[in-house]
């Protein structure tokens, strides 16, 4: 309806593109800090979302051809099934049995008990599963987005 | 007409706020047990400060994969909804 | 206690204003408003997660999605 006088502004721009980088970054740290701090998967991939907002609203159709729909469904699938074989790798005692807790291999230190300051190579599974999950959740709703914005014009 | 529709609406109004007078003081539930041993227990097996992420992610990992799940059928519906003809 | 009441009522008034104004693009801001004093109620009941969902699903994507809604279709409620 608009797309006869549609010239963005300068500063618009130079402000998404600059804003990107740090919310991408802080998505990021939320993800990768979730069994240390409140957060996790769900909440960082929200904010990662965040960004690729901003950058449709502000940009408009210089935006859409930039990213293609195929590369965020491949992403949102094999995140899906990485969490999921995560989850069958444990099989020995149970479904979704916690099997690097403990041990000392890749993320199984023994925290203290009590109030400690954080080890961030604690917690066995929980930052594998949290990685995926944010991954997931991140394609998920971008791709929503996308749909909407192209399925429109 | 339009008396009839404020009279409901008080009505409803007034047992919400019934309702919530009658609640139990924040911070006290009727059943602790469960409570209190995930709390003693979560540094223990499953080595993580944040019990809220034990809770969801090792104690009931099932219901995660459930809401995955629902994700990833609503990104589908939409995809069903603004294909080409 | 005096942060808490007046929270829960701006929140009720905002949510208020929002479906009387008729301009759609400032029914949007007094959802976005209503989302955020929301997420500070739910820091204060201590959800410290539930409250970084709900400032980021519903102050920012959601509002992202009703402005571009709005832009494609019309300004003011008829």
């Amino acid at each position: 309806m608009h797309a006869e006088n549609e010239k963005n502004s300068k500063i618009i721009e130079f402000a998404a593109l600059g804003l990107m980088v740090p919310i991408i970054t802080f998505g990021i740290y939320v993800i990768a800090h979730g069994h240390l701090t409140p957060g996790g998967g769900f909440q960082g991939g929200a904010i990662m979302a965040t960004a690729f907002a901003l950058l449709f609203v502000s940009l408009g159709k210089k935006a859409i051809e930039s990213i293609k729909g195929e590369v965020l469904v491949a992403l949102e699938c094999i995140a899906l099934i990485g969490f999921i074989g995560i989850a069958f790798l444990g099989m020995g005692n149970t479904f979704f049995f916690n099997f690097l807790a403990n041990s000392g291999v890749l993320f199984g230190e023994k925290v203290p008990f009590g109030p400690n300051s954080g080890i961030f190579s604690s917690a066995g599974v929980i930052p594998l599963m949290n990685f995926f999950v944010g991954l997931e959740v991140c394609c998920g709703l971008t791709l929503i987005f996308f749909l909407i914005f192209k399925g429109a014009d | 007409m339009k008396q009839l529709k404020l009279v409901f609406f008080s009505i409803f109004a007034f047992f919400f706020v019934f309702a919530m007078l009658m609640l139990r003081p924040f911070g006290s539930p009727q059943r602790t047990s469960m409570d209190h041993y995930i709390i003693e227990n979560s540094q223990k097996e499953a080595a993580c400060n944040n019990v809220v992420s034990a809770v969801v992610f090792d104690y009931r990992g099932f219901d995660t994969l459930g809401e995955s799940t629902v994700l990833f059928a609503a990104v589908s519906g939409v995809f069903l909804l603004f294909r080409r003809k | 206690m005096i942060i808490e009441s007046l929270s829960l009522m701006l929140i009720v008034l905002s949510a208020a204003l929002a479906v009387k104004v008729k301009d759609l693009l400032i029914s949007t801001a007094f959802l976005a408003v209503m989302s955020l004093l929301l997420a500070l109620q739910y820091y204060l009941l201590q959800a410290p997660d539930v409250a970084i969902t709900e400032a980021a699903v519903g102050a920012c994507l959601s509002t992202a999605i009703f402005v571009l809604a709005i832009k494609h279709t019309s300004r003011v409620e008829k």
